[in-house]
């Protein structure tokens, strides 16, 4: 700790590098894939390898915020459903465009990618029962709510405008997502305003 | 909520960081309640009175 009070960030790559590296990593995979250079199980194999560059990433981040145990957790837990989840899906779409499946073994592989989303749920979950620090607690509460918000607003309108036929069908999966980004977005508002 | 938190870590030399590791919180804690941007609750009031060894009404008081 310097004289300030503030603790000394230890040396390494900074999380935006780790970023950088990750977005040019995917950018360069959809791009084989697009000129059709890579199959799509390759373009998944390296995806899932890219993905690998989110541990550093996630490392990076808390290294910088001196993050705590619960964060490092839910980090450690995320960071695992979310393989799953590439993985999952991979394998889905893999067997749906290679088989005709029908019935209960369809239902079988829309689990797939949907277990490791429930496992993030979960995660989200269990980091709110095990922050101890309240107001940490509050701000990740906070904006989820206002996450939750965006979602249900952008839902409700998004639904009646395709009752109308005004905008393409959307599957229902984009709620996490959505909401995802939104508690990102809500996090980053709080953080410009000084809150 | 008014506080005197800053006051009274000055008069003790105790940096944010100081405070959060007595209190058990993070240092966006003390720098959110100093600042009266969240007024902790009632368990964390009584914690920040017992490392202070003060009376609560003498570190918080209604604006």
């Amino acid at each position: 700790m310097d004289t300030t009070g503030t603790r000394q960030t230890p040396a390494g790559r900074g999380p935006w590098f780790w970023a950088g590296l990750y977005v040019a990593a995917s950018a360069a995979i959809v791009a084989l894939k697009l000129t059709d250079t890579i199959t799509a199980p390759v373009a998944m194999i390296l995806f899932v390898g890219a993905m690998g560059l989110l541990i550093p990433l996630v490392r990076a981040g808390e290294r910088r915020n001196c993050a705590s145990p619960v964060m490092v957790r839910y980090n450690r837990r995320f960071l695992a459903a979310c393989f799953g989840y590439v993985l999952g899906l991979g394998i889905a779409i893999s067997l749906w465009n290679a088989y005709d499946l029908t019935g209960p073994v369809v239902f079988a592989i829309a689990l797939l990618p949907t277990i490791p989303t429930f496992a993030m749920i979960w995660a989200m979950g269990r980091y709110l029962v095990e922050e101890t620090d309240e107001y940490l607690r509050y701000r990740t509460v906070r904006a989820a709510i206002m996450s939750l918000g965006g979602v249900l607003t952008i839902g409700i309108f998004w639904g009646f405008l395709e009752m109308f036929e005004l905008v393409p069908h959307v599957w229902a999966w984009w709620v996490l997502p959505v909401w995802a980004a939104g508690l990102g977005f809500a996090q980053l508002w709080m953080k410009v305003r000084g809150e | 909520m008014n506080n005197r938190l800053k006051v009274l870590r000055a008069e003790r030399s105790w940096s944010q960081q100081d405070l959060a590791d007595r209190l058990g919180v993070s240092r966006q804690s003390v720098n959110a309640i100093e600042t009266g941007r969240y007024d902790p609750s009632l368990p964390l009031a009584f914690t920040i009175a017992e490392v202070f060894g003060l009376p609560i009404e003498a570190i918080f008081s209604r604006d």
